[in-house]
């Protein structure tokens, strides 16, 4: 019973930290309409910047967050500005334009190979202040690097809802999210709204880059795997919902762990498509989704 | 010389080149790379039917393949039946599957369906890296199965590649004739107006869930039988070859740099990227590692920027002003100055 009350635990941060991941695409699909195939690419540039930030410097995890997020943040604004605003001006007249995954593809495919021209393949590993360390509740041990990454979780989570609901740059992110040509009229700089909401996302994966670091490998194709299970996490919670990206990620994130408790790691990988191809013959606009909008 | 006339000749000379082309190339090597070019342009033609003409962007087409060259294979080591055969029921097996997946995805729109096929994909492919036996069929989980040799035709394997070329050859006309005959007739149509305007055509009575299920189940056939092909031309396959991310992805990259739902879009896409792929990989990756996929990242985001809707649209319209040049009459319709 212990075993499992810890898996349940550890999944529960663990799956946290997906679910901020899942916020960033999230974010950027509930208002560009695209989804950004990319995405885990910009989490390991942001793993990247961490690593060097870290191992330059020698600061904690967490004080390098002050130097990546802002760089993730002009990553993200500057990638929307100059390589996806041309195809989505384009395609102005499409609801859900696909070419522009086609580019981010393009994307992902040169930033993961740049990286692996640039640092080699090899998989790095950098030793942090913080790496290994744990706290112990009686019987329970939990993993500090994990539990920071669930208060990051929190902390994010709280910030870009009330970005969203308070700001006025959120309320014409939403309102662009709800329709574009409206918000133009209502004189919304569209372009200039997507280049900030993407720029929050890419942000986001700035926070999970550091946050992942203390116990996490950093190599060109990381991205990879965090791109599937945010997909994955989206469709599950639902497309643009913030709420739906966060308890998918945990959802995933306690069938990993839970799971790995009975059988190979590599069935649980199985265990989570199986659970994600049910819910959606159940329940086929995820589990916050709103079918009218789907 | 009439307009008619050279248009005819011209495309009357590239059909027969295609038709001899391996009776005056001999390299094998280049056989090979068209063999699986017309392989590509075949997938993407499948794929075509949903991707394009349905207005949905499926990520997940090589669980199909793999579906596909497993079910033919199994079946012929373990029943020595007929890959002939084994291909059908592979590819009616696929349809089933593509029906159960199509069915709840396909009334959502279009960034669900892409998501859920991928995933689907991914699983079938870890499934299959994760099982050993299949009940009692060994199919060796990432190690993959070696087809025995068994030459003849009966046994669909041939030392020579020719044979596999005109094969390949035959199924992506065949392929080719289905895209044309159904955009000719209802379901063309239904799906066409689905894919563009879903509300309006279900405002008309068009059930457009039914014919985009339809739809999908004819592509995910025509995409078994591919896997059955790759599978007894290689005579070696592994889940890593014929599953997973990067072939259901490439399959949409041909088709959207070709010209999503048109016919002639995924054979030019594959006749454009098939060689940035095979060329690049040989030239440039001994250079420096991954420089090959940059460039193959570049030329994506460059066609779509330049050429959102594929490149089959500026190639027609210089495959036009070729032939007014040449004839010094303008098109019928004529509004070109």
């Amino acid at each position: 019973m212990d075993a499992i009350l810890q898996a349940i635990v550890n999944g529960t941060l663990t799956g946290s930290i997906y679910g901020l991941a899942a916020l960033g695409l999230t974010l950027i699909f509930g208002v560009i309409k695209v989804i950004n195939f990319a995405h885990g690419s910009c989490l390991m540039v942001g793993m990247y910047a961490a690593y060097w930030v870290v191992l330059l410097t020698g600061v904690n995890p967490y004080v390098a967050l002050i130097v990546v997020v802002p760089f993730l943040f002009f990553f993200g604004y500057f990638l929307q500005d100059i390589v996806i605003k041309p195809v989505l001006e384009a395609q102005s007249d499409v609801r859900e334009p696909t070419e522009v995954i086609i580019v981010t593809t393009g994307v992902w495919y040169i930033l993961d190979n740049l990286t692996l021209m640039l640092f080699g393949a090899e998989y790095r590993v950098v030793q942090t202040s913080i790496s290994g360390t744990s706290f112990e509740l009686g019987e329970l041990i939990v993993s500090a690097p994990k539990l920071y990454g669930f208060i990051a979780t929190i902390i994010v989570s709280v910030a870009v809802v009330w970005f969203l609901n308070s700001t006025k740059m959120g309320k014409s992110i939403r309102a662009a999210s709800l329709d574009r040509e409206a918000a133009s009229l209502m004189g919304i700089n569209q372009y200039r709204v997507y280049n900030i909401a993407f720029g929050i996302g890419t942000a986001i994966m700035g926070v999970v880059g550091c946050v992942l670091i203390p116990f996490y490998y950093v190599f060109p194709t990381v991205g990879v795997i965090f791109d599937v299970k945010c997909f994955i996490i989206v469709v599950l919670g639902g497309l643009g919902s913030i709420p739906g990206a966060l308890v998918g990620g945990v959802i995933i994130g306690l069938i990993e762990s839970i799971g790995a408790q009975f059988m190979a790691s590599t069935w649980t990988e199985l265990i989570v498509y199986v659970v994600f191809l049910a819910v959606l013959f159940i329940r086929p606009a995820g589990l916050f989704g709103s079918k009218l909008d789907w | 010389m009439k307009r008619e006339t050279l248009d005819k000749i011209l495309k009357i000379v590239l059909v027969a080149g295609v038709f001899t082309l391996p009776l005056w190339m001999n390299s094998p090597t280049y056989l090979q790379i068209l063999i699986l070019l017309f392989w590509y342009a075949y997938l993407t033609t499948s794929w075509n039917l949903v991707g394009g003409w349905a207005g949905v962007l499926p990520l997940g087409h090589s669980a199909y393949i793999g579906i596909g060259a497993y079910t033919s294979t199994v079946l012929a080591m373990h029943y020595g039946l007929s890959p002939w055969i084994g291909m059908f029921v592979g590819g009616i097996l696929a349809s089933i599957v593509g029906i159960i997946i199509g069915v709840p995805t396909l009334k959502l729109r279009g960034a669900y369906f892409a998501l859920s096929t991928m995933a689907f994909g991914e699983g079938v492919r870890v499934l299959v890296e994760n099982t050993n036996k299949l009940g009692p069929f060994a199919i060796n989980g990432p190690r993959g199965i070696c087809i025995p040799l068994q030459n003849g035709f009966w046994n669909f394997q041939f030392i020579s590649k020719v044979p596999y070329y005109y094969i390949i050859l035959i199924m992506l006309c065949v392929a080719l004739f289905v895209t044309w005959y159904m955009s000719r007739v209802r379901i063309g149509y239904y799906l066409n107006a689905g894919g563009e305007e879903p509300e309006a055509a279900e405002a008309l009575g068009v059930n457009v869930a039914k014919y985009k299920v339809i739809a999908m189940a004819i592509s995910c056939f025509m995409t078994g039988l591919a896997g059955t092909f790759y599978a007894q031309m290689a005579l070696y396959f592994y889940p890593k070859a014929i599953l997973g991310l990067d072939l259901s992805f490439e399959i949409a990259f041909i088709a959207l740099i070709g010209g999503r739902g048109t016919l002639a879009g995924p054979v030019l896409g594959a006749l454009v990227l098939r060689p940035v792929t095979d060329f690049s990989r040989i030239y440039f990756s001994s250079i420096l590692p991954g420089l090959h996929l940059v460039i193959y990242g570049l030329v994506l985001i460059l066609v779509m920027i330049y050429q959102p809707r594929g490149i089959q649209e500026p190639l027609s319209k210089a495959y036009d002003w070729f032939l007014d040049n040449m004839t010094g009459t303008a098109r019928a319709k004529g509004v070109k100055s």
